[in-house]
């Protein structure tokens, strides 16, 4: 497994890729490349037949970290929808996971886990803690 | 007193519309796009007695921020900005190139993120409104395009908490709408989709555009995404 941006150990000779971005510096140079970074890490994956998680944070959906972050994570969760519809033919899932601040790591690492095995969820976000409800996260 | 928009992408069908709108509320606009055909947007402004301040040029270098910058100065206050300019540059994500990807986001995302962080400041009150896209909840062939539009849409809800109360930040998602950028889509695959909208047709130009009067005026609303798609986010 191929883990980027994403605190916690998730070394394991299974395949998928788990990309995380948060604290992105508030300039277009540091959004244009973090973006890029999904871009060609997700195309690697697809053609490697591998699953992919993105990990964003809901303040940063929320865009309560500042316009980076923001861009960053809502620009996730909809890249993670149109690959979703490009790989569900093939059988590959590709979901977003959004954690609110106090989510422990290991709590993650599972639902990681999870989504990489997918089981049916496609182009899916998913929240982890109650940070969302009553909330705007289209 | 008259007030100062910017909209870019004012060559396009719903730019040109925009600008249109705007001008007939009185506002006096810098209409900006790459294209020389902005000369066509601003003749017919022109003919309509509007104030009008054309800036052709690229948003994705400083030097085109600069000639934006340039065209506020001496202007009635700046109390609107639209950022409409958008491109494609669609393909499956396994064929996508860098390129692609690259261009897309830089208009579609970067122009908009520094002309709200560069032009806001000068702005004492007012709205901002991005133009995102329906796409956004995901479109097939459209990895680009659909973060770019997404990512528009974090960016909106980042501005409206940093510039309130003195600004709103709202976004539009258009659907299917009866622009250039739709009639290049093939015949057959644009009338499936236009099968696909529950209300039977393509949107007008105009009518994304009587929104973004709506939200330029005094309101309540700020940090949403309102989706002008015909109720195509419903059907199958």
């Amino acid at each position: 497994m191929r883990a980027v941006g994403i605190d916690g150990d998730y070394e394991s000779n299974e395949p998928g890729l788990v990309f995380g971005a948060t604290g992105i510096a508030d300039d277009w140079p540091s959004i244009r490349s973090v973006l890029l970074e999904a871009f060609r890490l997700t195309q690697l994956a697809v053609v490697a037949v591998e699953p992919i998680v993105y990990v964003v944070s809901s303040d940063d959906l929320l865009g309560r970290n500042g316009a980076a972050s923001a861009a960053v994570a809502a620009g996730l969760v909809s890249a993670g929808r149109t690959a979703g519809i490009e790989l569900a033919n093939v059988g590959l899932p590709i979901n977003v996971i959004a954690i609110d601040d106090e989510i422990p790591g290991d709590q993650v690492k599972r639902w990681v886990q999870r989504m990489l095995e997918a089981d049916g969820a496609q182009g899916e976000l998913i929240h982890l803690g109650p940070g969302h409800l009553g909330k705007a996260l289209g | 007193m008259t007030k100062t928009a910017i909209v870019t992408g004012a060559a396009g069908g719903i730019g040109s519309a925009i600008c249109k709108r705007l001008a007939g509320e009185g506002w006096t606009l810098i209409a900006v796009d790459a294209s020389p055909r902005l000369a066509d947007t601003v003749s017919i402004l022109e003919e309509a007695e509007a104030t009008v301040r054309p800036v052709e040029a690229n948003l994705t270098t400083d030097e085109g921020l600069d000639m934006v910058g340039s065209a506020i100065e001496g202007a009635p206050p700046l109390e609107l900005i639209v950022n409409n300019a958008g491109i494609t540059r669609d393909a499956r994500l396994v064929n996508m190139t860098e390129d692609e990807f690259a261009a897309v986001i830089d208009v579609n995302l970067g122009a908009p993120y520094q002309i709200i962080s560069r032009f806001a400041p000068m702005m004492k009150e007012g709205a901002i409104v991005n133009i995102s896209s329906r796409a956004y909840l995901g479109n097939f062939g459209q990895f680009n395009y659909s973060m770019s539009k997404g990512a528009l849409v974090g960016i909106t809800r980042a501005f409206a908490l940093t510039l309130a109360p003195r600004i709103r930040v709202n976004a539009i998602a258009p659907g299917l709408i009866g622009t250039e950028m739709s009639m290049a889509i093939p015949a057959d695959v644009r009338e499936r989709m236009v099968d696909s909208i529950p209300l039977g047709r393509m949107g007008e130009p105009e009518e994304v555009a009587d929104l973004v009067v709506f939200l330029a005026r005094p309101g309540y609303i700020t940090g949403e995404v309102i989706t002008v798609g015909g109720g195509r986010s419903l059907s199958r």
